[in-house]
């Protein structure tokens, strides 16, 4: 089996219930998933919600985020791209878990779920291009 | 006394967070329903802080919250911090499958309160 599946959302916090239930009903699409649903939207979503709470500090804009949710080879892609602050890698910083914080959070959850975590560098007409990707 | 205070967070016709709060004697207890997330973070930091400014015990049901992204676990840690801070405490009770899990993937269950 294999499928993509892509949709634009706003750049806006209120698009994060969407973007859940987008990749909820893309996950509908084989029980392969079943287990890892809850998970993956996670993780989905945070990444999401990091281009709104840090691309554009949660200003309104008009720019819009582009999200693929991609199976083939039993290898699960999802890839966020926006045109929001350019995300320099070696900042981004996972929480400490010793550190009682929520800052970081997100990226940490993204780390526990995802296999790989990867800021594309060749970009056409998007600033970000990040890919999570999952083997099954 | 028990009081009721109802409030529908309506976004893009879809049904996201709700909340009802009950108190008696000194402990207030805040029912969430629905998803939390950092749509609604404000609004349940407005919900349950004043409660915990007013050293009330504060008791947050969980039972009918679906999915709580980072945003809605820092709520929760927060919240324990503050009610630290004002010498009482938030208790975490009844809380739903799929937040728990968040909370253990945080690895926040030794620190927060669970009931």
């Amino acid at each position: 089996m294999s499928f993509e599946e892509v949709k634009k959302f706003k750049i806006e916090s209120a698009s994060l219930k969407e973007v859940r239930v987008f990749a909820r009903e893309v996950f509908k699409k084989s029980t392969i998933f079943e287990k890892h649903t809850d998970d993956l939207v996670l993780a989905l979503a945070e990444a999401a919600q990091n281009i709104v709470k840090h691309g554009y500090n949660n200003q309104p804009t008009e720019d819009e985020m582009k999200i693929i949710i991609k199976f083939d080879n039993n290898v699960l892609s999802m890839e966020l791209m926006d045109k929001g602050k350019p995300v320099v890698p070696s900042n981004i910083k996972p929480r400490d878990l010793d550190d009682i914080k929520s800052g970081g959070l997100g990226t940490f959850f993204i780390g526990q779920i995802m296999d790989e975590v990867v800021f594309k560098t060749t970009k056409i007409n998007w600033v970000n291009h990040l890919i999570l990707t999952k083997a099954f | 006394m028990l009081k009721n205070v109802d409030f529908n967070y309506n976004l893009i016709n879809i049904y996201v967070m709700t909340y009802k709060v009950s108190e008696e004697g000194n402990v207030a207890t805040v029912y969430l329903n629905g998803e939390i997330d950092m749509d609604v973070t404000e609004k349940a930091k407005e919900v349950i802080m004043p409660l915990i400014e007013a050293k009330k015990e504060v008791h947050l049901n969980l039972k009918d919250v679906e999915y709580m992204d980072s945003s809605g676990i820092s709520v929760l840690i927060e919240s324990h911090q503050q009610a630290t801070e004002n010498e009482t405490k938030v208790v975490l009770k009844e809380i739903s499958k799929s937040v728990l899990k968040v909370i253990m993937m945080a690895k926040l269950e030794q620190i927060l309160n669970l009931d």
